[in-house]
């Protein structure tokens, strides 16, 4: 028997287990996002600022008008203790690059003190944002920027009546920011840890403000300020050398490894007669072996497979190899065994479907790991139009892929000088991704889950015409 | 215990302390690594990009049959854009020159500087071939207008015009202008400017997410220690973490 080394269940891979399962796994994944309505990632989820709240604030200066939008100082200040201050109903989110909101002031009183900045929960509701410790206040009567003391820095101009002034957390330069009408007055290092409150603050009498928490188009460009942040970390990144030709030896395995094999003879082809020739840098020669293993056979199957012939696949692989095709209850056989049923449902032969159910697909119910994508595929009947159910994405043709994916894998893990059964799963550039995915977000937990994550989906979306 | 190995050991715990970088070890990483959601699609999106981009067109047009994955462009355009390209990286710019005005007349009229390197490998060309009188009145008839309008294209002009200078062009300190890394310079700047004018960013994504995974290794290894990847063609895993 082959020794074990013990690892947890995540790396079930490296002990003998069906590798196919991993494959099953995927499936079962995307069963969850479709009922989800998948959207990437946690990131949206995080809920913003709404409205001001009411209940956490200098009660008895300030009077919110019903919209919780706008808030006005109806008494007379007399000292430095009677401020109105108000914060928003949520913290300022994290998980992003930026987070900005606006205030318009409406009036500005009396004496002008309006203010604008950020607070943290425990923040002394009678002071100005910036007056104590853990908060951060632009004012405006004298354009100074407050933080965590009485006295203030010279940082922008003034502002009273009829301007829009806006503040934002800078996560990636963890920078606070500050407009007016529409344009950066100026940014500050942000000191302050932890979560916190937008807040803001009026504080003579008839002043007046009014806040917008992007219900409103804001009077600063936020998404070409975003975009202009982004390029600027782009900037540093693309100063990074690389191996020369590392896209294209990365390219060239990912075609090898899944078996695109028409694809990767013309970019081979295509690579010699460029000028100048692309020297793709030779990996340690054992590892293309891993990946040239029964590329032809493995690109035979995939075709057979995205064109729905499943009982053609079927044969050549108990033909080609046994090995792998013989245990009918391994997850490959399932998955092939679930495509041919959704061929037939796609083809309309409803009944023959149900005879294929009955006879193959039988025996997984009431196996754990099997039992709801059976249970999906077996649905597939009870719907007129089965292609545009929660269920159709089983006939679509990721579908196919996923199964074309899994021959794929099993057929590379029959490679006696495959080293590593986890290189039957992952190609080089899944593996790259992978880990730049994970460095990013370790990263992010590691500063407080503060700024943006990592997103292929984001970066491919880049750039598209909309 | 001797008052050494007691210091030796203080130190020990100090040089600990001071790193104080979080030790994520091999287990736990890949367990992380084995969490992260990739999807298949966005691979062969990347990868299609990659085809598409570089102007591998028969590849990209495999590339769609084999995996399904839909090009970012028409593919038809590549096929104009790489011949555009061939055309300057084998010297005949007159030509290349007419079939970027086939393909949009707005990518030259609108991007002077482009204009002026492309007459630019003309005239070097011209010199290349020794039609000495030929690139003189090029030169006159074309290119000094421009360099009029702008000092720095009177100074490329300047050097470009010196290579008629010298009889032994090998020994001719603007001799580089005869290189062929010249003819790919100007060919990838064509490149560039008929991929921006279809809407297309000029560089595949590929290279870059490459350049972002050395970023992200490097900033996370500020606060922690985990495995990496030090070679991203074999995409290993270090050993030791």
């Amino acid at each position: 028997m082959k020794e074990t080394n013990g690892k947890n269940s995540v790396e079930k891979l490296d002990q003998e287990q069906d590798l196919g399962l991993y494959f099953l796994e995927l499936c079962r994944r995307k069963v969850k996002e479709e009922l989800e309505d998948y959207g990437g990632d946690d990131d949206e989820k995080e809920e913003s600022p709404t409205e001001l709240n009411t209940l956490n604030s200098s009660g008895g200066f300030v009077v919110v008008a019903t919209d919780k939008l706008s808030v006005k100082y109806v008494s007379v200040n007399l000292h430095g203790h009677d401020v109105g201050v108000i914060q928003a109903n949520k913290v300022a989110p994290m998980k992003r690059l930026v987070y900005y909101f606006e205030i318009t002031v409406k009036d500005a009183g009396v004496k002008g003190q309006v203010s604008i900045g950020f607070t943290s929960e425990n923040f002394k509701m009678r002071r100005q944002p910036g007056w104590e410790a853990n908060s951060c206040g632009y004012h405006g009567d004298d354009g100074l920027l407050y933080r965590g003391q009485a006295k203030g820095e010279t940082f922008g101009p003034t502002y009273t009546t009829g301007d829009i002034v806006g503040a934002g957390i800078n996560y990636a330069a963890q920078e606070f920011f500050f407009t007016k009408n529409g344009r950066v007055v100026g940014t500050v290092y942000k000191d302050m840890k932890g979560p916190l409150f937008p807040t803001v603050a009026v504080h003579s009498q008839n002043e007046e403000v009014h806040v917008n928490f992007g219900q409103k188009p804001y009077a600063f460009d936020l998404k070409e300020f975003e975009a202009h942040e982004r390029m600027k970390q782009q900037v540093k990144i693309e100063d990074i050398p690389v191996v020369p030709n590392a896209s294209y030896g990365i390219v060239r395995s990912y075609l090898l490894h899944y078996g695109y094999e028409d694809t990767l003879d013309s970019f081979d082809l295509a690579s010699k007669s460029t000028v100048p020739p692309i020297n793709i840098v030779e990996d340690n020669g054992i590892d293309d072996q891993e990946t040239t293993y029964a590329l032809n056979h493995r690109k035979t199957l995939r075709q057979l497979i995205r064109n729905g012939e499943i009982d053609v696949a079927f044969g050549k692989l108990r033909e080609w190899y046994p090995q792998i095709a013989e245990d009918n209850t391994s997850a490959m056989c399932f998955l092939l065994h679930c495509q041919k049923f959704i061929e037939l449902v796609r083809a309309g032969a409803l009944e023959e479907a149900v005879k294929y159910g009955r006879k193959e697909l039988s025996r997984f119910f009431g196996l754990p790991v099997f039992e709801d994508l059976v249970q999906e595929c077996v649905a597939l009947l009870a719907y007129e139009r089965p292609l545009e159910s929660a269920i159709g994405y089983l006939l679509k043709d990721s579908q196919r892929e996923i199964v074309a994916d899994t021959v794929n894998a099993m057929i590379l893990s029959t490679n006696p000088n495959m080293k590593e059964a986890k290189n039957c799963l992952h190609s080089h550039l899944e593996r790259l991704l992978r880990q730049l995915t994970a460095c990013c977000s370790e990263r992010r937990s590691l500063s407080g889950n503060q700024g943006e994550t990592f997103q292929l989906q984001r970066v491919l979306s880049i750039g598209k015409r909309s | 215990m001797s008052l050494f190995w007691v210091v030796v050991r203080q130190l020990a715990e100090i040089e600990a302390m001071a790193a104080s970088k979080k030790v994520i070890p091999r287990e736990e990483w890949e367990r992380k690594l084995n969490n992260v959601k990739i999807r298949k699609e966005d691979m062969n999106k990347l990868v299609m990009n990659f085809l598409v981009t570089e102007g591998f067109v028969e590849a990209a047009e495999k590339f769609r049959k084999e995996s399904g994955t839909e090009p970012d462009i028409d593919l038809a355009t590549i096929t104009d854009r790489m011949a555009v390209k061939k055309a300057v990286q084998s010297g005949n710019v007159e030509d290349a020159i007419e079939k970027v005005n086939d393909l949009n007349p707005e990518i030259l009229d609108t991007n002077p500087q482009l204009f002026f390197h492309l007459q630019q490998q003309r005239l070097i060309e011209l010199i290349r071939n020794g039609k000495v009188e030929e690139a003189l009145e090029f030169a006159q008839e074309e290119l000094a207008p421009r360099g009029e309008e702008n000092q720095g294209f009177l100074e490329e002009l300047e050097r470009t015009v010196a290579l008629l200078a010298f009889e032994d062009i090998s020994n001719c300190p603007v001799g580089e202008l005869l290189d062929i890394s010249q003819r790919l310079k100007t060919a990838s700047e064509v490149n560039a400017a008929i991929l921006t004018s279809q809407s297309h960013e000029k560089d595949p994504k590929l290279p870059s997410l490459l350049k972002m995974l050395i970023w992200a290794q490097n900033q996370l290894g500020e606060k922690a220690s985990y495995p990496r990847i030090n070679d991203i063609t074999t995409a290993a895993l270090e050993d030791s973490a």
